[in-house]
């Protein structure tokens, strides 16, 4: 475990990660607080939201952003499998299950509190842009950005177990699109129940119902539940997959 | 000790080991030879669990690496590709092994010393890196744990004759604390210079295991060649040493003969009178003996080199 610390901060791309998260952050917050405040200020007031609370932007922003954080559990694996790193790592532990679990580990602790400082940013940026129309109570905020980074952990361990599984990068990546999005949203389009309730098992509807606090069809915990699921499943695929391959 | 049985490796069609059986044991320099494609690294990729066998199974001291909670301490290796992340320096590659086998973060220091590789050298990212200070990382890594067993995959490939004199020095030095040592290579020159015992494969197949001395002498028979100036004199005398039932096979201006001795031939001359410009026991080579062994075993015809390491 304290390898793959080692391993993930001696690279300088992970830095460029962490930076470029940052900044989406931060500029889709704003995107998204402009939005809520032109629609309460514009003609048309059936548009009007009303005050919006900050935890509503973030979790809004974390839509685009949760895709940076996903490329640092996907290179956590692939950027093994490309430089061959992957032997070095085996051969230093053969156990393929304290591979996977040991990573599992860093990139759930890293992208858990990425996802804190990421929450931290949407909310500060969002604040001052709302202005009378948003709000930001303090405990609430709080819970809100917690439950964002507790959504980014999973997701990024999602996105190392698929990787593992699946070994390169742009395959992973677009599998996990269709995941988080793709499926989902064309299940969800023509809006017929027994679709709909099939999109809310995908990981990433699970995790926005979370997100929202959602209470209808199933309460946030169990959002919560079935994203954990998700990663659990694709974790155990990954050590499944690299235990039978030949590195 | 490195204990192999009937382990056999297939990709698709194609077999790469096929059903070897052999022990490398500890104290001695086991040179590992084949022509490329022959499944040296495969069968190390085997031993160190990267490769899952279709059948049979190695043993590491006894134990199947994959069973190993910290093998470092067991088995050092060094794989053609080192392994290094392009982004990442020799320093921190070395760290992350360290800790993960609970080798202590001064030893990286220590075996940086040992294969001579500066503060400056090991702080270069792997892309950075040239062969031979790769060579020498790698090395590095395969001894972080002190491990009583070494496997070093064509560990001279690519280094300067400064290099290799350290790699022979190195792998004797290593044998003579008692350690298993497995080197392979396609030079077989390479190993005369520093096995003690000799293990050849040909098209995934075990070929030779004997001590380098035997193999050497069991092979084709010693010669010896002489040339002169008279070359009727020299018939006559070539003619004498075939008498005698030695094998004379002429050559421009020379002639090698086998099934006798430099002295003897020697001797027969001057009692001739015969005149010789040159007089030279020929030993058969290690090269020699490995040509024969794998002649009908080589993969790659002429033209089709390379390849064969992964």
């Amino acid at each position: 475990m304290a390898a793959e610390w080692t391993k993930l901060w001696s690279v300088r791309s992970t830095w460029w990660t962490l930076l470029a998260a940052v900044l989406t952050m931060a500029a889709t917050s704003a995107q998204l607080a402009i939005y809520a405040r032109n629609a309460n200020t514009d003609d048309d007031p059936a548009n009007n939201p009303g005050v919006v609370g900050v935890g509503e932007i973030v979790a809004g922003s974390l839509e685009l952003t949760q895709y940076v954080v996903l490329a640092l559990g996907l290179f956590a694996i692939t950027s093994e499998f490309t430089t061959g790193t992957i032997r070095t790592t085996l051969r230093c532990t053969p156990s393929r299950g304290r591979v996977l679990a040991a990573k599992a580990v860093v990139v759930g602790a890293v992208t858990f509190g990425l996802g804190l400082l990421l929450g931290t940013v949407g909310a500060v940026t969002a604040r001052p842009v709302l202005g009378e129309w948003g709000r930001a109570p303090l405990g609430g905020t709080v819970a809100d950005v917690v439950a964002a980074a507790a959504y980014l952990a999973l997701i990024g361990v999602l996105a190392l177990g698929l990787a593992a599984a699946l070994r390169g990068a742009v395959l992973a990546l677009t599998v996990l699109f269709a995941l988080l999005m793709i499926v989902p949203l064309s299940l969800q389009e023509p809006d017929i129940t027994v679709l709909t309730r099939i999109a809310d098992a995908f990981p990433g509807v699970a995790g926005n119902h979370f997100l929202a606090g959602d209470t209808e069809p199933y309460p946030a915990a169990a959002g919560l539940l079935v994203l954990a699921a998700w990663t659990a499943a694709a974790l155990a695929l990954g050590r499944w997959a690299l235990a039978r391959r030949d590195a | 000790m490195i204990t192999i049985r009937a382990l056999t490796k297939r990709f698709g069609d194609v077999t790469a080991v096929d059903d070897l059986t052999v022990e490398i044991r500890p104290g001695q320099v086991t040179g590992f030879l084949g022509p490329n494609g022959a499944g040296k690294s495969t069968t190390m990729r085997m031993v160190l669990g990267l490769d899952r066998p279709t059948a049979g199974q190695s043993l590491v001291n006894g134990r199947d690496y994959r069973t190993l909670r910290h093998p470092l301490h067991e088995v050092g290796a060094l794989l053609d590709a080192t392994g290094v992340h392009p982004a990442r320096s020799g320093v921190a590659h070395l760290r992350a092994m360290a800790r993960s086998n609970g080798v202590p973060a001064r030893r990286v220091t220590e075996v940086l010393d040992l294969v001579g590789l500066d503060a400056r050298a090991a702080g270069k990212p792997g892309r950075a890196l040239s062969l031979g200070m790769g060579q020498r990382l790698g090395i590095a890594g395969a001894l972080l744990g002190d491990p009583p067993v070494l496997l070093l995959d064509e560990p001279v490939n690519g280094l300067d004759p400064d290099g290799v004199r350290w790699i022979r020095g190195f792998t004797r030095r290593l044998a003579d604390e008692g350690r298993t040592v497995l080197v392979s290579s396609h030079l077989m020159s390479e190993m005369q210079q520093t096995a003690d015992r000799v293990v050849v494969m040909g098209r995934g197949r075990l070929v030779a295991d004997a001590p380098l001395a035997e193999l050497i002498a069991a092979r084709p028979a010693a010669s010896v060649r002489i040339r002169g100036p008279e070359p009727a004199a020299l018939a006559a005398l070539g003619d004498r040493l075939a008498a005698e039932g030695a094998t004379v096979t002429t050559d421009g201006g020379g002639m090698s003969v086998a099934g006798s001795t430099a002295g003897r031939v020697g001797d027969l001359a001057h009692e001739m009178g015969v005149r010789l410009h040159e007089l030279a026991p020929v030993a058969p080579s290690l090269e020699e003996a490995f040509l024969e062994l794998t002649a009908d075993s080589v993969e790659y015809a002429a033209g089709a080199t390379g390849g064969g390491t992964r």
